[in-house]
């Protein structure tokens, strides 16, 4: 089965699907339906409640004062002022808050964005570093009163500069195999260039929120969190109090893309006040503070250099990239996630080391390592193509790999060939003529360019609990989140599956720490971890019904065999009748009803995939192809993507409309990375200067291209029963370096750094 | 904010065409010009000049007076009046509404007029309620996705939202709905690349874009043929 859509349509169904839609009374092959998503409308009412919509009776309000300065030494704080504005109840600072400590480095189940939490010493690392905090009776003063803190500082240069070469520090080897140089050095057509990727911020539309309330010595926390789990063990460590005591509420999040996955500064800020307080402590940080104080996707320089035979048979590859980190934390991007697995290549090294910068610590942006990674990769593999004379999706066909040669593993799934051939045939790739400048459309230059994409597949251990209840409802509780894209919805499917029961009378508990644990909202594994866990708990939860229908008297089933009893459209039958007549059995409620029960529940549990003897020692990967086309208007400087068509080959999708929408999203964030977006830090003071939605540019409505979304059907058993892999990150992978490979097609001009400028492309 | 003002050097002086017209009582006021400072200048725009604005809204009331740094305010929301009492003249229409009324579905997500998570109607016509003192919004009709439908009764719009999948994390949603609504009334044009234009107001950092365009032109259908 394929499901495809295109641009603006709602989504078309082949096959199996469109069957499934047709049978929308039965609940059997929900899971791939296109089904609505079940957030909706709440959603699309304001009813739903992201971390800053909670309001608590006496709830004071905080600011953080930023530095201003990108470096030096806090001379002094005068907070005068500041306490006299009216409404003030406290201004925090360095002077007078009480202590807060650190995270224990290294605990994957507590892990911070930033080592250092706010106020430990007088230094200052970057520009926007928080100073000390206002709280006050109203959101107003607190604001009016943040203005008026004074700080003396002993300030130096910071070093903000964007190129991160001349690096003469230590280089640490990611992957190696073969001899590269030699191969390199012999190789019959070379590229040797540097690419770059610029400061990325996540900017989602929701800004980062915390509420925090103590009961004692209890708190909870009302946070805009990737991660309810990590967040209440990382506050607990830095607050000193124990995991118990803390709670974590994240019942709506507006999206994360990496930026809300791990704790920041400023959340065991509005605790520590809280607590100081005896109050609640609502702190919402700025449009400003999110361009300095909650990470961003890191500056990156790549060196690859790529030999091939003259036939196009690549021969050497080897990667050299660096990221800038902050001086406080050591962030590797990883921007060699794909490029060892990708293709074919015996001979192959991966080198990376990082350089300080007086900036906030980056954090891993929707597809690290991957997205800057593959933009220097496949840029270079199109200057390959070129150097070649041959075509683009012939140089990739022509060095698919087999085994992932990183390691020797076999790939669980991997259909990279398919995606690059259903790609080229949807998009017309085979009217492509080479030359640059050749095609044009209604007085414009179109330009053609392509890129293939891939993404790591995981799953990481979660537990779930499913109840099935006397009230005739089914619930399922897990202590994850749904970022925004529709993990509700997933878990509503899975259980709609196992009970038969309408999206109705299913309810979705997730975001709140003190549930079962669940995983992080990251690296695209949500899907692939909850679902085996759901399907576990449902049917632990089915069988311990079916046992009691088959033991309580005066149920229509007491005294058969718990083995013969089914649960189907949400009742208990014997096998032999058939499911779904309104005749067969009972309604499971009855059930309960009968035997005096409120209801019945059960536990299902998934394992990592690195302890699974079935999945490690496979290579799981999604994969996919980006074509894009580029309209040039050169007499007046206009650049336009006009159309991207998507291939995706990521196991089997369980929501397709849902899914299609996530990967078309992913694309207009990649117009964004390809032409747009750029966080450009001031030289004098490390400030971001274009920190504001006005100056850092987003894709708008006007910039979002046709984008037509091909997911390829290829359940990967590996991961999990449902061969789902998750598809967060691998619509981001490939698409900048198919727009400037466009770009180049049409004007000729190889854009190396992104973003893409028409000030570039002015010598075109 | 005046002629004189000094500008930094990091500030630049940009002027407005006319904005229209503050209506006082028995006269109609022609703004005639209005000067905006960038930067952090934007700030000073945010405190004083709407200030100055909000003292006519209120001697057009003729009702409230305006203490120091306080102005009683009465605001109608969906229809409802709430005398808000002495209000910080500082306070924006978005605050107010998120912090004082409870009304959460309205968004914040840049404080700068820059992303429209947070448009409300006013009047019948979108506003950023980020740009917009609560006291600017006295005597008039103030509508926010609360009033629009809920979700057993929800707004053409607001249900076709739901049947085109127009939103992932739904942060921005509140505003792309406020905007799509008003947008019905503007004399934009039929074409997608119209609508496409006049929503680029409000940013979707999820880039749910073509199935808000889908959702819009749907409802838009429906009008017509109605
Ligand atoms: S919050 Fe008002 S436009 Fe962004
Ligand atoms: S739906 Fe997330 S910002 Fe639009």
């Amino acid at each position: 089965m394929t499901v495809s859509t295109t641009g603006t349509a709602p989504e078309t169904m082949t096959g199996a699907t469109a069957e499934a839609a047709g049978a929308a009374a039965s609940q059997h092959g929900i899971i791939g339906r296109p089904v609505a998503r079940i957030d909706g409308p709440l959603k699309t009412t304001g009813t739903a409640e992201y971390a800053g919509d909670f309001h608590l009776p006496w709830m004071a309000f905080a600011v953080p004062v930023q530095a201003t300065v990108g470096k030096g030494t806090i001379r002094s704080l005068d907070v005068t002022a500041a306490e006299a504005v009216p409404g003030v109840l406290a201004v925090l600072h360095r002077g007078n808050m009480e202590r807060l400590y650190r995270a224990v480095p290294n605990d994957p189940n507590a892990t911070v964005s930033e080592t250092r939490p706010a106020f430990e010493d007088d230094r200052i690392y970057y520009w926007g570093q928080y100073v000390a905090l206002v709280v006050a009776e109203s959101l107003e003063q607190a604001t009016a009163a943040a203005a008026v803190v004074k700080a003396e500082y002993a300030a130096e240069t910071p070093e903000v500069s964007r190129e991160l070469e001349p690096f003469a520090g230590k280089w640490n080897t990611v992957s190696t195999r073969g001899t590269v140089d030699a191969a390199f050095a012999a190789a019959a057509v070379k590229v040797d260039q540097t690419y770059g990727t610029p400061a990325e911020t996540h900017n989602p539309i929701e800004l980062h929120a915390t509420v925090a309330v103590w009961d004692g010595d209890r708190v909870t926390f009302y946070e805009s969190t990737q991660g309810v789990v990590n967040h209440r063990n990382a506050m607990a460590q830095i607050l000193g109090v124990p995991r118990e005591n803390v709670t974590v509420v994240t019942k709506f999040l507006g999206s994360g893309f990496g930026g809300k996955l791990f704790p920041w500064p400023h959340c065991a800020l509005a605790a520590v006040a809280s607590r100081k307080l005896q109050r609640p402590v609502k702190l919402v940080v700025t449009r400003t503070m999110m361009f300095s104080n909650v990470g961003h996707r890191p500056v990156t320089e790549q060196r690859f250099r790529i030999g091939a035979s003259a036939d196009g048979k690549l021969v050497a590859l080897r990667q050299d990239a660096l990221n800038h980190t902050s001086l406080v934390d050591s962030f590797d991007e990883g921007c060699g996630e794909a490029t060892g697995y990708l293709y074919s290549v015996p001979n192959l090294t991966v080198a990376s080391a990082l350089v300080g910068r007086n900036v906030g610590s980056p954090m891993a942006m929707r597809g690290p390592g991957a997205v800057p990674g593959l933009f220097a990769m496949e840029s270079a593999m199109d200057e390959l193509a070129v150097a070649l004379k041959m075509d683009p999706v012939e140089l990739r066909l022509k060095n698919d790999a087999t085994v992932d040669e990183s390691n020797g593993r076999k790939f669980s799934s991997r259909h990279l060939r398919e995606c690059l051939e259903t790609g080229s045939a949807k998009f017309g790739w085979k009217q492509r003529t080479p030359q640059v400048g050749s095609m044009r459309r209604d007085g414009k230059v179109l330009g053609w360019g392509m890129a293939a994409a891939s993404w790591g597949a995981y799953r990481f251990a979660c537990a779930t609990t499913v109840d099935l209840n006397a009230d005739g409802k089914a619930r399922v509780r897990c202590a994850t989140q749904d970022v925004g894209t529709g993990l509700y919805t997933i878990f509503a499917q899975v259980l709609a599956e196992k009970t038969g029961l309408p999206f109705e009378r299913i309810e979705v508990l997730l975001g709140d720490s003190s549930m079962p644990e669940g995983p992080l909202s990251g690296g695209s594994w949500s899907t692939a971890t909850v679902l085996p866990a759901v399907a576990e708990a449902a049917d632990g939860a089915i069988a311990s019904l079916l046992s009691i229908a088959a033991s309580t008297p005066g149920t229509p089933l007491a005294g058969a065999d718990a083995k013969t009893l089914r649960m189907t459209e949400g009742r208990v039958h014997r096998a032999t009748e058939s499911a779904g007549l309104p005749s067969a059995g009972v309604p499971f409620e009855a059930v309960l009803q009968a035997a005096r029960l409120n209801g019945v529940s059960a536990d299902g549990r998934s394992g990592s995939v690195f302890e699974d003897p079935k999945a490690r020692d496979l290579s799981m990967h999604s994969f996919g192809a980006q074509f894009a086309e580029v309209e040039w208007e050169p007499e007046i400087a206009r650049l336009r993507v006009s159309r991207v068509v998507t291939v995706i080959d990521a196991g089997r999708i369980i929501n397709p409309r849902a899914g299609a929408n996530q990967i078309r999203g992913a694309v207009v964030m990649g117009v964004g990375m390809a032409l747009l977006e750029e966080t450009v830090y001031d030289r004098r003071n490390g400030q971001p200067i274009n920190g504001n939605l006005a100056d850092y540019l987003m894709a708008t409505s006007a910039d979002a291209p046709e984008i037509d979304v091909t997911f390829l059907d290829y359940p990967d058993f590996a991961l999990n029963s449902y061969g789902a892999r998750g598809i967060g990150e691998i619509g981001l992978a490939g698409v900048a370096p198919a727009i400037a490979s466009a770009v180049y097609h049409a004007t000729g001009v190889r854009v190396r750094k992104l973003p893409i400028r028409i000030e570039d492309l002015m010598q075109a | 904010m005046t002629e004189e003002t000094v500008l930094r050097e990091d500030q630049q002086e940009i002027e407005l065409e006319p904005v229209g017209a503050v209506k006082a009582e028995g006269q109609s006021v022609r703004v005639t010009r209005r000067t905006f400072l960038s930067g952090l200048g934007a700030t000073g725009l945010m405190v004083t000049a709407p200030l100055a604005a909000s003292a006519s809204a209120t001697t057009a009331n003729g009702a409230a007076a305006a203490t120091a740094g306080k102005t009683h305010v009465v605001l109608k929301v969906n229809g409802e009046e709430h005398d808000l009492g002495m209000l910080d003249s500082r306070a924006t229409l978005l605050d107010t509404l998120r912090e004082r009324l409870y009304l959460t579905g309205t968004k914040k997500g840049c404080d700068h007029g820059q992303c429209g998570a947070c448009t409300v109607h006013v009047d019948g016509r979108r506003v950023n309620s980020c740009l917009t003192l609560a006291a600017m919004a006295a005597g008039k009709d103030v509508t926010t996705i609360e009033g629009l439908g809920i979700p057993t009764r929800m707004h053409p719009m607001q249900a076709a939202f739901v049947e085109h999948d127009a939103y992932q994390c739904g942060y921005c949603t509140s505003g792309q709905i406020m905007s799509a609504v008003a947008l019905m009334k503007e004399p934009i044009g039929e074409s997608d690349g119209e609508i496409k234009e006049a929503m680029a107001g409000n940013i979707c950092r999820c880039g749910a874009y073509p199935n808000i365009l889908a959702a819009v032109k749907q409802v838009r259908g429906q009008m017509k043929n109605s």
